[in-house]
């Protein structure tokens, strides 16, 4: 470790002890505590410097290399601070596909505001789409200066809480699927768009359902060209693949104290089997770690190959299954028992049960582990891809 | 991967490559000795070529890769004990044989049983022995020693059992002994990982190559979804395993323990990758002639060598409860 990188340590350290919320789990367990703790944080965090490392330089905060981002990702863990779980797609998603594919106008119009807090959602999944993107339906067309959207959006993470939302419409239905996508930028508030919350099995409700009807979105919100949007999505899809993991390795790794206070509050201390199974953990999440961290060396050196990303994610979400099934597997009878979820507590919040049905979330979103095998499979290791024979419902034949 | 690392991979790979998996234990040697992996760790003023750990993990990576036979580990560990003899006379004499390919050998077993002198690859070529015992470790020749050999599953090494008779010479003493014994335990279990970690990714690549050119029902079997998904979360496995290999090959802070569930998990992962490897290649998969089960057998065999996952993964539970009350 360098000397610049122990004062930034020092640096994070010492804010962070004066400026970190204190008890925002206990507010945490009702909605209305949730956005006001989520919101005073990421203001916080604005005034201190620390919410947008990896935006460019030229933003207030930005600039800040990898070794950086990740002393910032260690303390925020060490400190237990809550994951910018409101203000995420704002500040990877949106900020991200803006600054690769938005025009100077449109990066001036949107991206001063998220560091003032307004907030993005994505507008990607549809109820028949899932994990296959190009298979999106919502319909858009170009009326003047306007298009006019109708259709379904689902998984909207904090949809129901957002003022902006990244879509992905259909212009085109003819020819390949891919080409026929476009990518809009959305106001929430516009007439014809209703939000609705979705509840999860584990009683959160972090993901909205938004319905779409001859929604009028001006032309000069459209980023890129028309029929390029699944080149754009795909800025917006690898934004989050990558920095985020390397976060949520090192605060599942920041998280192993709960499961050495369950093993000591049960006395287990000495028990040889509980003892490997936490050692086995306590080594895969070091391997996932340094994984996310070769992954972010090679990208940044430029030796990144399609379905890296893959392998991180899926390490990630299957060390976070083991993680958490060895608490509830610690936690017993107790952690059957309905306790009220801290909304945003991060992935590991020690509410067992809950954490271990979040984890579900982490095994199908943003890819499926059966898309990123195939994509491992496929890209990665170079084995032959699947016959597609099969068209969009509804095409012309 | 840094330059340095790739070069030497490429190189080592291709000193290797016309030999073939599991080559003859002469051959082997013969080509560990002149590409110079014996000196990578030993200082330059000692005649070596003083890289580090990373070094000596391309290779035993690349030696377990290839499945090559021989003492390898056990002869980088006298030749580290020896570089640690400060006082020791004759010592650089020994050490020039020792680089040059003169067998000295040591034993593979935990190092709470190292005085036993079990698993001691080689010890029938082998001029010496390093026994590590408490608070005393000493290079041992082998004349008039009992050598019973031990035959292995695994044929790809030669391991025997080794009850000396002389006392040899001294190579530390004391706390200089305990703290040698502990380095060279590290160097040990960095090496078994290593081999593993080379070898899991030698037959994950045979068994894809395999899948690709084996027809089944009309079609290559790596068109079958269900075998795609158990290579992916192979390679997964094995990826991420390797970037921990790396980050603690490179980290000079990294001691027994962290070396020791460093082990226990790449052996793991290369026990499930070889296993699975076995059910891909179908019935050859079972047979003598094919490659598989000599990755299978050397993998079990790692399992054990340099104390079992019970052991290390117990440790490593250890380790992160203390730690977490920090």
């Amino acid at each position: 470790m360098t000397d610049a990188l122990e004062t930034l340590r020092h640096d994070v350290r010492a804010w962070l002890e004066a400026n970190a919320p204190k008890d925002w789990r206990a507010t945490c367990t009702s909605h209305e505590g949730f956005l006001a703790t989520q919101r005073g944080w990421f203001a916080k965090l604005v005034e201190g410097g620390y919410a947008v490392p990896h935006w460019p330089a030229e933003w207030p905060g930005g600039g800040q290399g990898l070794a950086e981002q990740k002393v910032l990702y260690e303390e925020l863990a060490r400190a237990d601070t809550p994951r910018l779980l409101l203000s995420f797609m704002s500040t990877y998603h949106a900020a991200s596909t803006l600054f690769e594919w938005g025009s100077a106008e449109q990066q001036a119009k949107y991206i001063p505001r998220i560091l003032e807090g307004e907030i993005w959602c994505q507008g990607f999944s549809e109820p028949n789409a899932g994990s296959d993107l190009a298979a999106v339906r919502t319909r858009a067309e170009r009326r003047g200066d306007v298009y006019v959207v109708n259709g379904q959006k689902v998984w909207s993470t904090m949809g129901q809480f957002a003022d902006k939302c990244l879509l992905l419409v259909r212009t085109r239905t003819q020819g390949a699927k891919q080409a026929g996508l476009t990518y809009l930028l959305l106001d929430l508030k516009a007439k014809g768009v209703t939000a609705r919350p979705i509840h999860q099995i584990h009683g959160d409700e972090e993901f909205a359902e938004l319905f779409l009807d001859d929604v009028e979105i001006p032309v000069a919100d459209r980023l890129g060209d028309e029929g390029q949007g699944w080149a754009v999505a795909q800025s917006t899809l690898l934004s989050e693949r990558g920095l985020t993991l390397l976060e949520l390795s090192a605060r599942m790794r920041g998280a192993l104290w709960r499961i050495a206070d369950l093993i000591r509050e049960t006395g287990r201390e000495d028990d040889a089997g509980i003892l490997r199974d936490f050692g086995r953990l306590a080594t895969r999440i070091d391997a996932a770690c340094a994984l996310a961290d070769q992954f972010l060396a090679n990208r940044i050196a430029g030796h990144e190959r399609v379905g890296d990303a893959s392998l991180v994610k899926l390490t990630y979400s299957r060390t976070l299954r083991d993680f958490t099934s060895l608490g509830l597997r610690l936690a017993g009878l107790e952690a059957q028992y309905h306790e009220p979820i801290v909304f945003g507590g991060g992935m590991e919040t020690g509410n067992w049960m809950a954490d271990f049905m979040n984890s579900y979330a982490w095994t199908i979103a943003g890819g499926s582990d059966e898309v990123q095998r195939n994509i491992i499979s496929e890209r990665l290791l170079g084995m032959p891809r699947e016959p597609k024979t099969w068209t969009l419902a509804g095409d012309a034949a | 991967m840094s330059t340095d690392r790739a070069e030497l991979r490429d190189a080592t790979r291709k000193a290797f490559g016309a030999a073939g998996l599991a080559p003859a234990l002469d051959t082997s040697w013969n080509t560990v000795t002149e590409m110079g992996a014996l000196m990578m760790a030993v200082p330059e003023d000692l005649g070596g070529l003083g890289l580090g750990r990373e070094a000596v993990g391309v290779i035993h990576t690349e030696l377990g890769r290839t499945l090559a036979p021989g003492p390898a580990i056990a002869q980088m560990l006298v030749i580290e004990a020896l570089c640690a003899a400060d006082g020791l006379a004759g010592r650089q004499d020994l050490l020039d044989r020792a680089i040059a390919g003169e067998i000295m050998t040591a034993s593979l077993a935990r190092a709470d049983a190292w005085g036993a002198l079990t698993a001691v690859p080689d010890a029938d070529r082998a001029s010496h022995v390093l026994v590590v015992g408490e608070g005393r470790v000493s290079l041992v020749p082998l004349e008039g020693a009992a050598i019973t050999a031990r035959e292995t599953w695994d044929r790809t090494r030669r391991l025997f059992d080794v009850r000396p008779t002389a006392d040899g010479l001294v190579l530390a003493q004391g706390a200089a002994a305990t703290a040698l014994a502990g380095r060279l335990e590290a160097q040990m279990l960095l090496a078994l990982a290593g081999d593993c970690l080379g070898g899991a990714d030698a037959i994950l690549e045979l068994t894809i190559e395999y899948l690709g050119t084996r027809r089944q029902f009309d079609r290559p079997l790596a068109l079958f979804q269900a075998l795609k998904h158990r290579v992916a979360d192979m390679k997964t496995w094995l990826s991420a395993a390797e970037a921990l290999f790396w980050n603690r090959a490179t980290d000079a802070a990294a001691g027994v323990a962290e070396l020791g569930a460093l082990k226990a998990h790449a052996a793991s992962v290369y026990r499930a990758i070889t296993e699975d490897a076995v059910q891909l290649h179908g019935g050859i998969g079972l047979t003598m002639e094919h490659h598989c089960h000599l990755f299978l057998k050397r993998a079990t065999l790692n399992a054990t060598l340099g104390g079992d996952a019970d052991y290390w993964e117990e440790q490593a539970g250890r380790a992160a409860l203390r730690k977490a009350a920090s």
